[in-house]
């Protein structure tokens, strides 16, 4: 210590500022040295420099701090924040242009719950109480939303998220915005009158399906908005599903513990929100798979019988009874094979199912189960009626191996 | 109709071909409505109408949707 007062006029030494402070700065920096202090933080600033200002303060007494950037880089990041309860480890100094004394922190461990940490609990405990966080009084997300409510900032990433994920995962959805701020002293308010905007809008203009509250990250004051005990009330309220998403993992609001459904983050709450298109078009190809295979099986079994009541309509009837049932299959068929073929195609599937259903549509399949087509020599148009032949007329039989030729020798009618 | 009951309607049209005797017009009739209900469900699931709107209320209950562009 290099200091003393002398003790008569003649001898006194007279300091100048810079040198009392600096006399001051060696004696507190030499004299108190490294020390530990306990205390909770309070005017916390966060400097553009990267430098944290703030005050230790209890009952009686505080200290400024500081907290330089060099030295936070080093460390892993703790978070501070007002009215957390802290143990530094740092030099007491003297800040000589401004002749205030500081502590300079480089060790920073938060030891306990401050006020903004006790009051999220006390309000937690309270509203639990009540029943606000009751399991059974929470909705169900609907399976297949049409239309999503979203209370976010315009301007922030987490409105960016939401979409991001919705168009990837279900774009076939509306969404339909109610801009808040979403940090800040008005932020409470703002969010209120937009969960009632979005209640209201669902009643009377469009239904929404689901409403999602959501902010990204932050400090635990930017996400304090969302631990507001009135905007808690009117969301337990809410007739809407809801699904609260403040911040990230690791922070829980009021309104987490209150919605019908909490996500992580912005872009978990439109996770869970919609179901995966993948997953849905898997389902329809499974469905339609099922139906294609049921239709092959009921045509396999039923064409026969199809068919017998189809030769007993030419038996008993006249003709043009068995083509209007041959005509009903044929364009029953025809549709069945465009649709078949738009789908199958579309999906690379069973290829012989395809090849069955072009087998059934063949021509010449009826000439091989006995039946014939009869023509004039050298025309294609098949011979319908006897009115179209006369005794020693020339006609051509097909049949399944091989053609005929052959004259007409007698003409008579089913009547006669 | 909504995508969750079109769904619904897919998956009793499969059911009621894969459990019922049913007479082949009416198994055909039901083929070919499963076919188009699974084809407009693919179609919609393709559709992407997703869009963001901003609801502004004029007055008490009378709303304004306007587009919003994220850009």
């Amino acid at each position: 210590m290099g200091y003393t007062v002398y003790p008569t006029m003649e001898s006194r030494h007279v300091f100048t500022v810079s040198e009392l402070n600096t006399t001051a700065r060696t004696a507190l920096e030499q004299g108190v040295g490294q020390v530990w202090v306990q205390g909770e933080v309070s005017d916390l600033t966060r400097a553009p420099s990267g430098h944290i200002y703030f005050t230790l303060k209890d009952e009686g007494s505080q200290l400024s701090a500081v907290r330089f950037k060099s030295r936070t880089s080093l460390l892993a990041p703790v978070t501070i924040e007002p009215g957390t309860v802290v143990l530094a480890q740092g030099t007491l100094t003297v800040y000589e242009p401004r002749g205030r004394y500081q502590f300079i922190v480089s060790i920073l461990q938060p030891i306990g719950a401050g006020a903004i940490q006790r009051a999220f609990e006390r309000l937690k405990r309270k509203l639990q109480e009540e029943g606000l966080f009751a399991p059974e009084d929470k909705s169900e997300l609907p399976a297949i939303p049409n239309a999503i409510g979203v209370i976010t900032s315009s301007k922030g990433a987490a409105l960016r998220d939401v979409h991001s994920v919705l168009k990837r995962r279900w774009p076939h959805i509306r969404i339909f915005l109610f801009p808040s701020t979403v940090q800040g002293d008005t932020a409470p308010k703002e969010l209120q009158e937009a969960l009632d905007r979005a209640i209201r809008f669902s009643q009377s203009t469009h239904a929404l399906d689901v409403l999602i509250l959501t902010r990204g990250g932050g400090s635990a004051e930017d996400l304090a908005a969302f631990n507001d005990e009135a905007l808690a009330r009117n969301l337990y309220a809410c007739p809407i599903p809801t699904i609260s998403a403040v911040g990230h993992e690791i922070d829980f609001s009021i309104t987490d513990f209150v919605a019908d459904r909490r996500a992580p983050t912005p872009s978990a709450a439109a996770e869970v929100a919609v179901p995966d298109r993948a997953e849905a078009l898997g389902l329809v190809n499974e469905r339609l798979y099922r139906i294609l295979r049921q239709a092959r099986t009921v045509w396999k079994e039923r064409l026969d019988e199809f068919r017998l009541r189809a030769d007993a309509c030419l038996m008993r009837s006249p003709q043009r009874r068995f083509e209007t049932c041959e005509q009903r299959f044929d364009l029953g068929l025809a549709e069945a094979l465009r649709n078949m073929s738009v789908l199958w195609k579309a999906q690379h599937a069973a290829s012989n199912h395809w090849a069955e259903v072009l087998r059934l549509s063949d021509p010449s399949l009826p000439l091989q189960r006995g039946y014939s087509l009869t023509f004039h020599p050298g025309d294609s148009r098949p011979i319908r009626s006897i009115s179209d032949l006369a005794i020693g007329d020339s006609i051509e039989t097909r049949l399944a191996d091989g053609r005929l030729v052959s004259h007409i020798q007698e003409v008579s009618s089913h009547e006669a | 109709m909504k995508l969750e009951q079109e769904l619904k309607q897919l998956e009793d049209i499969a059911k009621k071909l894969e459990s019922d005797e049913l007479p082949l017009d009416e198994a055909i009739t039901l083929f070919e409505s499963g076919v188009k209900l699974a084809t407009s469900i693919r179609t919609a699931l393709n559709e992407a109408k997703i869009r963001i709107e901003t609801v502004v209320e004029n007055s008490r209950d009378s709303f304004t949707i306007e587009p919003f562009d994220l850009e």
